[in-house]
């Protein structure tokens, strides 16, 4: 299944950049986050909770960021495992492009779930998955512009 | 004496034999809720197992910590592989020659596929322990497109047979191949093909589905540790081939083995197989001393046990420009899952995939078949249908379909050209088969007049141009089928699964006050034997069919059979019925001969009673014999009233019938509706007319179901995408319609009493009917085939792809 979407960010690209590299933003976007650890230069440990229709999955997540290419593209591939509910597996590739208003993020995310999850709930995933991203990148912007007038005041 | 004052008709309707709507005995507890199914029994100590299953299509299992598991208060045991392999038991034989694990052993090979199997005190620590067993895997490429199976870069699935070039069913080409199966001649048929005026092509797929009866799988096995005896109770369609099966794999001498098929909600094919539950069930009970119940859930039963179809069926047929047909080609790949479980004859490993020649005389033909590993559940079961026969009639009445669109002409003349005469039978088809008897056009003009089939065509013609005028969104279908079946199975010298011999048998013992005992082979999951078995008898024996207790299913009492599907029963056991009955009136002849003083030839039978002949006044009713065969000392005849028969029938019969289906679609929005439904079944002689209709409805539901929506679908990474009934189609009375049934009569020449069996016919037949009417409400449109099944955003997609939404 592959997601695709954009969204607009009223700030310079390379705060938006840094914030996407950043255990505490990131954890504060992802919705359903109940923990997040670095273990790595560019590796990570998360705990999230997510609810597919009837099944409540909690997933232990190993995430691998790639910032390799940035400030104009941001990677990132990882896996979950909710044990007997499922797993998963994706990426995502975050394009940001300068403009007048800020930052524009394209991203392109590429996930696979499986297990009794993809059973009970194949015709509720995407749903959810679309769901699920737009409101990371909601949350993305709120934690980001939190910060940053907390940082100006 | 009052009865002697009854007539004939009188005493004939007493029995209620042959031809008679007897009420179902059975359904006095069904509708009570006083069936007693596996999952009812209860024993002191009993204890519940359940699997931890692979959320997997294809991976290495690293890993199994089971400690997380033990540790939980209520939990006995875990069973792994490991556990089962000392005794020989993490593999098993499948019913088609392969092997099967057990317990996932080193990797799994499909979603669903049993790891481990935690044994504990009640159902609800069984599940939570099930969580906590840690499995560690590492995952592999998963192959689910069949005709990907062979490339280079495909993932060898069967690890432990990757090396052997040769199978159960012949040489393997390749590690994902299982077999190719041939018959007829390929040559000849080619040459035709070649030569021919008018040749029509078509992939004809059955997509993969699953019998998803109403009661789930399950079993509870009790090992007796002092007298060394083993209880099994369970969902078994074969009890007797299932005690068999548990003695050689177990080594537990047979005599020590009681196995026991309860009452049983439905069995439709799912029920034939063993299953790793039953296993390891057994193993639990002998490792704990204690019974040990296993009871799939509905997820479990959808994704893991048996499926039925996945056929890919690539067709070519040949006629002249007049549309006589002059031969029939097909390849079929078969998409057999991660292990070839097929429950079909051992000689047939695509079952009698070779009756596709259908009703035609189709003089030449060639069928091969390949089947294929894929990292699906293993299955291949005859969902009601007798071995693979629904996809052989879905695939002709396709191709006929196909082939009348090619010559531009209709559908139900073509098919009137090419049926099997009358005259013709007993018919040798292209493909081996030797149809026992046949009435094709009275059935089919029979048909076509009881819809006034001309008139429905002028319907039709009319609501296209009213479509095309914008006057209306929705077209008319009207499928046509006429299908032949082949059933029975079978004859001992062809038919056998695991080198047991599909004979079946039946005992009777007639009780002195003249009611009487009959045992069976079979199997009842909702056929009504105990009703129709006990009206055979009646007509034979004449005893009425309520003074008849059936009974079956207990490997202690009933005689040895191989149990009931592929409408088996009635051509078979119910031939053992006949004839076993056959010989408690020859004894009663011999006894009533000795209490009339006339010599035997002096007497003649005469619905109950033997009666002199010329002298109507002097007779003994069976009820009389039986007394006096138990307590009158006669010169020469040993006491008592019993009789056995084992049938080995020498040929299968071949019921056929004529369905006919009128079905409106709604263009904008996919949804069908069916009009009408005519179903004319010819199942020769007809035992219960009642219990037949209710099997004609029953099966014509389940074929709506196929063909308008239910089906096991997998994403590509081996994700069972229909795992529950919210995705999984099964028709309520919502969707079902009214069902116009009818019949002709033609009797089998071989069998006993004439009967052919018909419990599966509806399903065989009604497939075609209903995916040809769909088919055929886009033919004005320029549509050769759709694939099935046609749920309504496929109907609306067929439509989109026909530019029918402007």
């Amino acid at each position: 299944m592959i997601l695709k979407e954009e969204v607009q960010i009223p700030l310079d690209r390379n705060t938006v950049f840094n914030a996407l590299n950043d255990p505490d933003i990131l954890q504060q976007s992802i919705p359903g986050c109940e923990e997040l650890k670095q273990t790595g230069d560019n590796q990570m440990e998360a705990r999230v909770v997510v609810k597919f229709g009837p099944v409540k999955a909690s997933f232990n997540s190993n995430v691998e960021l790639d910032p390799s290419g940035g400030p104009e593209l941001f990677k990132l591939s990882g896996s979950g495992d909710a044990g007997v509910a499922g797993f998963a597996n994706g990426g995502a590739n975050v394009h940001l492009q300068e403009n007048e208003e800020g930052t524009l993020l394209t991203y392109e995310v590429n996930i696979d779930i499986s297990g009794k999850l993809a059973q009970v709930g194949s015709r509720l995933i995407e749903g959810t998955s679309k769901r699920l991203a737009k409101k990371f990148f909601t949350n993305f912007e709120e934690a980001l512009l939190s910060g940053q007038s907390a940082a100006q005041t | 004496m009052s009865a002697a004052a009854e007539t004939v008709q009188e005493r004939q309707a007493k029995l209620k034999g042959l031809g008679t709507s007897r009420k179902r005995v059975e359904d006095a507890r069904f509708t009570q809720g006083k069936g007693n199914y596996v999952d009812d029994i209860k024993m002191p100590g009993m204890l519940f197992g359940d699997f931890v299953r692979s959320q997997h299509a294809h991976a290495r299992v690293k890993s199994i910590d089971t400690s997380a598991a033990l540790a939980l208060p209520g939990v006995i045991a875990v069973l792994t592989a490991k556990d089962l392999e000392p005794l020989s038991l993490h593999w098993m034989p499948t019913l088609a020659g392969d092997k099967q694990m057990v317990l996932a052993d080193g990797k799994v090979l499909f979603q669903g596929q049993e790891v481990a199997f935690v044994v504990a005190e009640d159902r609800y620590i069984a599940a939570d322990a099930v969580d906590l067993v840690k499995v560690e895997y590492e995952e592999l490429p998963v192959l689910v497109d069949p005709f990907k199976a062979e490339l280079p870069d495909a993932p060898i699935l069967r690890e432990d047979i990757a090396d052997s070039t040769e199978g159960a069913h012949g040489p393997r080409r390749h590690p994902n191949h299982i077999f190719t199966w041939e018959q007829g001649d390929k040559a000849a048929t080619e040459s035709i093909l070649d030569e021919a005026e008018v040749v029509a092509e078509e992939m004809v797929y059955y997509h993969r589905t699953h019998p998803c009866p109403m009661e789930t799988c399950g079993s509870v096995a009790s090992m007796d540790k002092v007298n060394g005896k083993l209880t099994l109770w369970g969902t078994f369609q074969a009890p007797h081939v299932v005690r068999t099966v548990a003695s050689l794999l177990s080594g537990i001498a047979e005599h020590n083995i009681r196995v026991v098929s309860p009452d049983i909600g439905g069995g439709f094919g799912n029920k034939v197989g063993v299953y790793p539950g039953y296993v390891c069930s057994i193993v639990a009970s002998i490792v704990t001393g204690q019974p040990v119940k296993w009871i799939e859930d509905r997820m479990e039963n959808l994704s893991a046990t048996a499926f039925a179809r996945d056929y890919w069926m690539q067709g070519k047929i040949a006629a002249t420009k007049s549309g006589k047909i002059l031969g029939l080609w097909c390849h079929t790949t078969a998409d057999h899952g991660a292990f070839d479980a097929c429950a079909d004859p051992t000689k047939y490993p695509a079952g009698f995939m070779n009756i596709c020649t259908g009703s035609y005389d189709i003089p030449t033909a060639y069928l091969a078949v390949d089947g294929i590993y894929t990292n699906k559940a293993p299955g291949g079961v005859a969902y009601r249908c007798s071995f693979r026969v629904t996809e052989a009639a879905y695939f002709i009445e396709r191709m006929i379909e196909v082939l009348a669109i090619k010559l531009d002409m209709d559908a139900a003349e073509l098919r009137a050209i090419n049926f099997v005469k009358k005259e013709q039978f007993p018919y040798q088809s292209a493909l081996g088969w030797e149809y026992d008897s046949g009435d094709y056009h009275t059935a089919w003009n029979k048909a076509l007049e009881a819809v006034d089939y001309h008139g429905l065509r002028r319907q039709q013609a009319q609501q296209v141009e009213d479509f095309k005028a914008g006057n209306t969104r929705k077209l008319m279908g009207i499928g046509l089928c006429h299908f032949t079946e082949i059933v029975g199975a079978g004859p001992v010298k062809n038919c056998d699964i695991l080198g047991m011999g599909m004979f079946d048998s039946c005992e009777i013992r007639i009780h002195p006050t003249g009611s009487a005992l009959a045992r069976l082979g079979t199997i009842s999951q909702g056929q009504g034997h105990a009703t129709t078995f006990a009206q055979i008898l009646a007509s034979e024996i004449g005893i009425s069919a309520d003074d008849i207790t059936i009974e079956e299913g207990d490997t202690d009492t009933a005689p040895y059979g191989l149990g009931t599907y592929g409408s088996r029963s009635t051509p078979v056991a119910g031939a053992a019925t006949a004839m076993a009955g056959r010989k408690i009136r020859a004894k009663a002849q011999m006894i009533a001969a000795y209490l009339l003083e006339v010599h035997d030839n002096d007497l003649e039978w005469e619905v109950d009673r033997f009666v002199v002949k010329g002298a109507p006044e002097r007779f003994k009713t069976m009820k009389e014999i039986a007394f006096a065969s138990y307590n009158q000392a006669i010169p020469g005849v040993e006491p008592g009233l019993e009789a056995v028969s084992y049938y080995d029938p020498p040929n299968m019969t071949y019921p056929f019938g004529a369905y006919i289906c009128v079905m409106e679609i709604d263009v904008d929005t996919g949804v069908s509706d069916i009009k009408q439904f005519y179903a004319l079944d010819d199942c020769g002689t007809r035992i219960n007319p009642m219990i037949i209709e209710g099997q004609v409805h029953g099966g014509l539901t389940e074929a709506l179901a196929i063909a308008l929506g239910q089906e096991i679908a997998y994403d590509e990474l081996g994700n069972v995408k229909t795992g529950t009934l919210m995705d999984f189609f099964i028709p309520t009375s919502w969707e079902t319609p009214n069902y116009q049934t009818d019949y002709t009569e033609t009797p089998s020449p071989h069998h006993p009493i004439g009967a052919k069996g018909v419990g599966e016919s509806p399903n065989v037949g009604g497939v075609p009917a209903f995916s040809n009417a769909i088919n055929d409400a886009f033919r004005a449109f320029g549509l050769t085939h759709t694939h099935m099944p046609h749920d309504h955003w496929r109907i609306w997609k067929t439509a989109k792809q026909l530019g029918l939404h402007g």
